[in-house]
């Protein structure tokens, strides 16, 4: 049987699909009969990116019976990759050829990217932070990682006493002080990068069969201390990443916001008086 | 001196009674009753006697001819007993909710939910000067309802007399099950003697005679119909199921206040199956099909040296039915019992006989409701998998999340917060409609245990065995009277804690209350006046829970975790 999310999935694609094809269909139909197109396409592109900008005022409303964020979400991509269709089709296909028209055009785009970007993205990390385990809320990350750097710290320096020798402590404050200190590779862990961790627990290895074996203890207990941090950048690396796209979506929406509302004035400022058809 | 604003007097339970005028004249009356005149008032701790009791924990209501008492599907959090004049109580399947006047939960007028966006308080927890100065009684009287021309509504249904010095309702009270049944007054006048179940427990607690008392009010009231309920004995006539009744055994297993121990087993690490008190072992001969009264059991089977959990069974499941019917039907391949039943929490059961069975219940049974025999391919079934046998949605659960849900208890919840951690962007939007909704206040933690990608948050389960009102004095936590839902009535509250230790979720926090100027509310020794808090299911919210709606990407539901099929079926959307 096939699951409700598929055939969401399906009908959606289905009904995008069929309105962008009535679309241009009408759009070819009108362009020889209607001068002024393009006042059409534009109005209608306005309101659809009103209704898209809607859905962050649902989210300010949770207490309205105003649909779920779910539905919501739901209409705001499907309508988002039909606002694509009719942008083409207010703009003909071209680039606009002044200064102000390209900017519009370009923050429309970046709007647009941003968006199919940050959906794709949060299908995907969602995923490989569940994998990956350790889960943490984002807010108590700098807590934990503080807890875990003191822990390393203590075990390091209760290793020179209990075992009679320097080389554990020493090995703690030349390769991993730094790295429990701060949060490390963001970028790499963004990546899926793994090399970091890899380099750290080689060289642990390597010195590991100069210890004896409370040395070792101590070591193989500061390995898993290195474990969970490298888990805790990973969640931090991650999360962050969701966080921030959405600082740079929305504050792009508004911008686009205010142009369009610059090109609407200044698109009937310099209309000359032009009539619609 | 005047005492500061934000002072105020620490309140206990003997603050909060259940009528805050219980005339002196009344409570006399009232101990001069059977069987309060009778109980021994040495058998009662020093601290709490009998007298403190009734002036505490009990009202005098009276009713009039026609009007309801309580209503089946209701949740109540007190019995009663007939001081004088006859009450009716219509048997299953009962009156309509149309005539019984049920109302959803009120909700905030449409202006109040919107003026959320501009009135939430800046300040966390603030609580109006009401919430803070203690409200008397919890249980609201509510608007009362009459029956007109009950001979006609009451129609086919078949009713049982009820009079002077006769007990109801304890059953919902002591089990936090809903009523069974609708009880209408029915005598010009009828005087009540309503008793909130804290006061009903330490009364049983010290008066093994009311106890027994009240189990065979149960056998003679209630057991029929509580047999009736499941669908084997329904063909039976009149006599049939008297006889039946007659041969009934009692059986409660566990501690009534289970989750001190599970908390500790579970902080322990140590909680497990062996623990458990086995109800019924597979391999054993089946001696009777043992019904669930109310409360939990696990089904498992062996499993390598272990036990793996195929279900939990809850209120209105049985087990043993399929191994007697087949020995039944074919004497000469008996089978012993093919899974084990272990206690979780707190359970009540009705045993049968597997006599009464074959000589009763079986020989008149419908096909249709007699279960399959088994079948020499389920009779083979090894240690391999046991999932394979219960096939459906146990095993589309999987093995691992099954036992999580029974090892930490989740079955228990009606509204149980689970995120699909690999849909979850983690963007907290479900914190945030939550702390929209309620006063800038977010009433769970979105975090708690992980097993196979899904994570059950710490917020209120709104449990089908809410043992968080357990300890409760005044009886500040219950149940919503028609939406079931465990809410808090902050007026009543005394900050005791016990709600919060006795929560095995941990979903119950203890918050210090702040005066709408934002200062710190505290008693005369200037002790932080403390106030439970946890989700209220946004019982008094347009459309639901603000968490779920809230979600974008489909990953956060509130599940009633005793329907595993629609579990199941979320979980493979």
């Amino acid at each position: 049987m096939m699951r409700t999310t598929v055939k969401r999935r399906l009908s959606g694609v289905l009904l995008l699909v069929a309105a962008v094809a009535t679309l241009f269909w009408g759009h070819r139909q009108l362009v020889p009969v209607m001068r002024h197109l393009a006042y059409l396409s534009g109005w209608l592109l306005l309101a659809v990116c009103l209704f898209l900008t809607a859905y962050n005022a649902r989210k300010k409303l949770p207490f309205l019976p105003l649909g779920s964020s779910r539905t919501w979400l739901q209409l705001h991509a499907y309508v988002g990759y039909f606002s694509l269709a009719l942008f083409f089709a207010h703009t003909g296909w071209r680039w606009p050829t002044g200064v102000f028209e390209a900017a519009l055009a370009s923050l429309y785009l970046a709007v647009a990217a941003s968006g199919v970007a940050g959906l794709v993205w949060s299908r995907i990390v969602p995923r490989r932070l569940t994998a990956r385990g350790c889960e943490a809320l984002y807010e108590r990350i700098p807590a934990i990682r503080r807890k875990l750097a003191e822990d390393a710290e203590a075990m390091a320096l209760a290793s020179v006493a209990a075992t009679r020798s320097t080389a554990v402590a020493d090995f703690y404050k030349v390769h991993l002080a730094g790295f429990f200190r701060r949060p490390m590779n963001g970028w790499r862990h963004l990546a899926e990068v793994r090399s970091p961790r890899m380099r750290i627990e080689a060289r642990i290895a390597d010195l590991d069969r100069f210890l004896d074996p409370d040395q070792r203890k101590v070591l193989k207990e500061l390995a898993v201390l290195v474990a969970q941090k490298d888990s805790l950048d990973y969640q931090r690396s991650l999360q962050l990443s969701l966080k921030l796209w959405l600082f740079v979506h929305i504050p792009l929406t508004y911008s686009l916001l205010i142009l369009t509302a610059l090109h609407v004035v200044l698109v009937f400022a310099f209309s000359g008086g032009t009539e619609a058809n | 001196m005047d005492t500061p604003l934000n002072q105020i007097e620490r309140l206990g339970r003997q603050d909060n009674p259940f009528d805050p005028e219980f005339p002196d004249a009344d409570l006399d009356r009232v101990a001069a009753l059977a069987p309060f005149k009778d109980m021994d008032p040495e058998s009662f701790p020093k601290k709490q006697p009998l007298r403190t009791i009734l002036r505490c924990d009990t009202r005098l209501r009276r009713f009039q001819r026609g009007e309801i008492i309580v209503r089946a599907g209701d949740y109540g959090s007190s019995a009663f007993m007939i001081v004088s004049g006859d009450v009716r109580v219509v048997l299953p399947p009962g009156l309509p909710d149309r005539v019984l006047g049920r109302r959803e939960p009120a909700k905030r007028s449409v202006f109040r939910a919107v003026a959320q966006l501009w009135a939430n308080h800046r300040n966390p927890e603030v609580r109006t000067p009401e919430e803070l100065g203690g409200g008397g009684a919890d249980a609201e009287i509510g608007s009362r309802v009459f029956l007109q021309d009950v001979p006609r509504l009451i129609g086919n249904n078949k009713t049982v007399t009820l009079g002077a010095g006769e007990f109801f309702g304890e059953i919902a009270a002591l089990s936090r099950m809903p009523r069974t049944a609708t009880i209408l007054c029915d005598s010009d006048e009828a005087e009540l003697l309503e008793i909130r179940w804290q006061g009903l427990r330490d009364i049983l607690k010290s008066d093994p005679a009311l106890r027994a008392h009240i189990d065979a009010l149960y056998r003679k009231n209630t057991l029929s119909n509580a047999l009736r309920s499941f669908p084997i004995f329904q063909h039976l006539d009149e006599e049939q199921l008297a006889q039946v009744a007659a041969q009934t055994q009692f059986g409660t297993y566990g501690e009534y206040d289970w989750s001190g121990d599970y908390k500790k087993l579970a902080k322990a690490g140590t909680n497990s199956v062996d623990k458990e008190t086995v109800i019924a072992q597979e391999g054993d001969y089946p001696d009777g099909v043992i019904f669930i009264r109310s409360g939990f059991g696990r089904l498992s089977k062996r499993f390598g040296s272990g036990q793996r959990t195929l279900n939990y069974l809850g209120a209105g499941r049985w087990f043993g039915l399929r191994e007697i019917a087949h020995n039944w039907r074919e004497p000469g391949a008996a089978v012993p019992f093919q899974f084990s039943l272990r206690v979780i929490g707190y359970t009540h059961t009705l045993f049968v006989p597997t006599r009464v069975m074959e000589q009763i219940v079986l020989p008149g049974a419908p096909n249709a409701l007699l279960p399959r025999p088994l079948t020499p391919d389920e009779l083979d079934i090894d240690d391999d998998d046991p999932l394979k046998e219960q096939g459906g949605f146990a095993q589309r659960i999987g093995p691992e999340l099954m036992e999580f849900l029974t090892g930490r208890r989740i079955f228990n919840g009606t509204a149980t917060m689970v995120i699909d951690l690999a849909r979850c962007t983690r963007c907290d939007d479900c914190v945030r409609a939550c702390a929209a909704t309620h006063d800038n206040n977010p009433r769970f933690l979105r975090q708690g245990p992980v097993s196979s990608g899904i994570q059950v948050a710490q917020s209120c389960m709104h449990c089908v065995d809410p043992v968080c009102m357990i300890g409760c004095p005044t009886g500040a936590i219950h149940r919503d009277a028609s939406a079931g839902d465990v809410v808090i009535n902050q007026a009543t509250c005394i900050g005791c804690t016990s709600c919060a230790n006795n929560c095995p979720y941990d979903a119950i926090r203890m918050v210090e209350a702040r005066d709408p100027g934002g200062d710190f509310v505290t008693d005369k020794e200037s002790r932080p006046i403390l106030k439970a808090t946890k989700c209220d299911h946004c019982i008094d919210q347009y459309g639901g829970p603000a968490c779920e709606r809230a979600c974008p990407h489909d990953a956060l539901k509130r599940m009633d975790m005793t329907r595993l099929d629609t579990f199941a079926t979320w979980l493979h959307r």
